[in-house]
């Protein structure tokens, strides 16, 4: 098991990490990574962004906003229906 | 006990199946209802067993107990005040390192108790093996693997319900308090707290919630303790550095013991395949981004190549239209509005849109795949070097589409200053409305060379992104320590063709009803002023063109590109329109200034004969980086609430604007 103040620290470099690079790099498995990760989201040390939920689904005066898709649908031109969704989650220090 | 009935309360985090192992005991004798003066839905059932009636109290799903949420003090609340016979605390059985935590944090409390290994099947399937009886020597309360979807199968649970109730099962938490008693200050501070101090909690379970940093339970011990025991108190929680890490660590060793032996537990370590590597390599993820993205612009021409030849023939009709109208003997006016108007900027327009299609067709499809993802992660330095986080790169994603969306996306970010400054970089990326412009009057300038052009375009917004970030950065973002972000990257997977394609032509038909919005008006607008039945001198734009000329050459910009220049501040997709205006059709302006071109009757060689190869790069950078539009100007102020901000982010994009295209056409003067 690594250790959350570790994981901090290894951050403190200002450089992005993935799940399993962090897995790789304090020598434990993905699952312990997740856990510290979901421990530290709860505890507000650490914030969790859905990337594919960021976007113009609320730009309501985009003239290209709600095309006949429901009040919260993004605009046709700008985002693929329901955001992108393919891109990850990310967490940052608060 | 309520009435004589027993009560049982249902303890477990989300997804636990505790909702589930409600209705399966329940049935239909359940009524929902909100906890006292929160908005927090409480739901309590009843069932009959063996003539007894039983109450169930399901407590709100919650990660821990720890006072982060009006649910989690509802739950510790109504479990420390006596009123449940027993808890019955739910985990997820196939992932137990997680889901034990509940139980964990539960430690201390004095409350009899029981553990349920949920979603037993679920473990099973993952070839996951537990052993009950040995996690129960280890805790001393009863513990049953169930899966609660199964309600024929609670005869175990029961049992346990029964032992429980019977024996008042607490659990054994000597392993953890160990593990607590590592964590400096935690014996010292247990030692103050006198047992009782506050109902329903042990000193065990205070002393780690107040290193923890539980504001409550801090608050509450403070005013309960008195004289030098405050004093030592304070003292200690003052000392306590990191206790949230430090007691969260205890936990999990604790977990990880009371699995050693009960499960086989299978850990996934990670594995890098080569593109994995090669992408996200500190060192040369960035070029391999670079070139993968180079890659896609170039790949996109390819299904581009279909609708510009649309265009280019409807382009073509334009001479027999003419022709035919003027044989018809359809007024000059007419005329020219049908075919220098309508036909030419439909033909503009569709070819725009052959580049729409292949842009958002290759980006689509590396979203879906999920380069996307990589190259916002490969790139997150490089924001952290411009002062922004992490999420900046989805607003600065989304500007490819549009700015205005960009502005908006950027409303996850908490901090104002980094706010603006995103929103103030995402106008450097080119839009939409940008890409489809500026493909089509590469190719039609620069033939094969279109490519290079465009990775310019791309270099140029790099650097402009990174002069700007300089610029705003030192006022909107003070330099502070930053913490690298750590990024779930979403695994590889075939694009799912028709959501992709859908998106696609959605994107195609959405930009094609907003280019005709924006071109038609525009060009109709531009047109009619270039207008002139007689001597050309006396159309209005003719007269502010020439006059500012003198200025607008030194950025390369003869008079009519430089209107252009002037309605892309309106919407880049007007620009080309314009051009198309004001350098097409007999009585206008046109036929003054281009001599003996104008008898050259299609529009893409009339630009090629009039417009030298640096006055068009000069044009291509000065819409490029010029303001978005009007509309994305108001988003900004919408997001920012700074008028101030807003003009001077639009000044300084209109300024850097002509610079560019100076530079680009003084460069492109020594080139050509």
């Amino acid at each position: 098991m690594a250790s959350m103040n570790e994981l901090l620290t290894l951050l403190k470099d200002g450089n992005a990490r993935s799940v399993d690079h962090l897995a790789a790099e304090l020598d434990t498995s993905i699952e312990d990574i997740e856990r510290m990760l979901e421990y530290m989201e709860k505890m507000g040390i650490l914030k969790r962004t859905e990337l594919g939920k960021v976007g113009c689904s609320d730009c309501s005066t985009c003239p290209g906003h709600n095309a006949g898709n429901g009040a919260n649908s993004p605009c046709a031109g700008c985002m693929p229906e329901g955001g992108f969704k393919n891109m990850g989650v990310i967490w940052e220090v608060v | 006990m309520i009435d004589g009935k027993t009560v049982i309360a249902l303890l477990g985090q989300p997804n636990s199946g505790k909702s589930t192992l409600f209705n399966g005991l329940t049935g239909m004798k359940q009524h929902v209802g909100n906890w006292p003066g929160k908005t927090v839905e409480k739901k309590e059932g009843s069932f009959f067993r063996n003539g007894k009636e039983y109450i169930v109290a399901d407590l709100p799903g919650t990660y821990s107990l720890s006072a982060n949420s009006d649910e989690e003090i509802i739950t510790r609340d109504y479990i420390a005040s006596g009123k449940a016979d027993v808890v019955c605390i739910l985990a997820d059985s196939s992932q137990l390192e997680r889901s034990m935590f509940m139980l964990s944090d539960y430690a201390g409390i004095e409350v009899p108790c029981f553990l349920v290994l949920n979603l037993a099947d679920v473990a099973e399937d993952q070839g996951k093996k537990i052993n009950a009886d040995a996690l129960q020597k280890k805790l001393s309360i009863p513990v049953v693997l169930l899966s609660a979807t199964d309600n024929k199968s609670y005869d175990g649970l029961y049992k346990c319900l029964d032992e429980a109730l019977k024996e008042k099962t607490v659990l054994n938490a000597d392993s953890l308090i160990s593990e607590y008693s590592q964590i400096e200050g935690f014996d010292e501070l247990k030692g103050l707290i006198p047992a009782g101090i506050i109902s329903g909690y042990s000193t065990n379970w205070l002393a780690a919630k107040a290193i923890e940093g539980d504001k409550i339970v801090r608050d509450k011990l403070s005013q309960a303790l008195s004289g030098s025991d405050k004093t030592k108190y304070e003292s200690i929680i003052s000392n306590t550095d990191k206790g949230a890490l430090k007691t969260g660590e205890s936990k999990f060793k604790w977990i990880d013991g009371l699995l050693d032996g009960v499960v086989n537990r299978v850990e996934t370590k990670p594995v890098f395949g080569k593109f994995d590597k090669a992408i996200t390599d500190k060192r040369w993820g960035k070029l391999v981004v670079i070139l993968v993205v180079i890659g896609g612009l170039i790949g996109s021409f390819i299904p581009a190549l279909p609708l510009m030849g649309v265009g280019m023939a409807i382009s073509a009709l334009i001479p027999p239209v003419s022709s035919a109208m003027t044989s018809a003997g359809a007024p000059a006016l007419l005329t020219g509005i049908v075919c220098n108007v309508l036909l030419q900027s439909l033909a503009f327009i569709v070819q725009m849109l052959g580049f729409v299609f292949g842009v958002t067709l290759v980006f689509g499809m590396l979203e879906e795949i999920g380069v996307m993802a990589r190259i916002s992660y490969v790139f997150d330095n490089t924001m952290g070097k411009l002062g922004l986080q992490g999420k900046s790169v989805m607003p600065f994603l989304v500007s490819f589409g549009c700015t205005m969306g960009g502005a908006a996306g950027a409303r996850v970010i908490d901090n104002w200053g980094q706010k603006v400054l995103t929103i103030a970089l995402a106008w450097a990326v080119p839009c939409g409305a940008a890409w489809s412009i500026i493909p089509m009057l590469s190719t039609m300038f620069f033939g094969p060379g279109a490519v290079l052009v465009i990775i310019i375009i791309l270099l140029v917004m790099i650097l402009h992104m990174w002069v700007t970030a300089k610029v705003f950065g030192a006022k909107l973002v003070p330099a502070s320590e930053r913490y690298g972000m750590i990024m779930e990257l979403p695994p590889y997977h075939k694009p799912k063709w028709s959501a992709l394609l859908r998106y696609v032509f959605g994107r195609t038909k959405d930009t094609f009803l907003r280019v005709i919005k924006v071109v038609i008006p525009i060009c109709a607008v531009f047109w009619l002023l270039s207008y002139s039945t007689g001597s050309v001198e006396e159309s209005i734009l003719y007269k502010i063109g020439t006059a500012i000329e003198p200025v607008t050459k030194v950025f390369g910009l003869n008079w009519q590109l430089f209107m252009a220049y002037v309605a892309s501040s309106v919407g880049k997709e007007g620009a080309v329109g314009v051009l198309s205006a004001l350098y097409s059709g007999t009585g206008t302006v046109f036929g003054a200034v281009t001599g003996a071109n104008a008898s050259v009757d299609n529009l893409n060689q009339l630009l090629l004969s009039n417009i030298a190869k640096p006055e068009a790069l000069a044009f291509m950078m000065a819409v490029t980086f010029n303001v978005p539009c009007i509309v994305a100007i108001a988003a900004t102020y919408q997001e920012t609430h700074s008028a101030k901000w807003t003009g001077l982010i639009a000044a300084y994009y209109t300024v850097v604007s002509l610079l560019l295209a100076c530079i680009a056409y003084h460069i492109g003067l020594l080139i050509w």
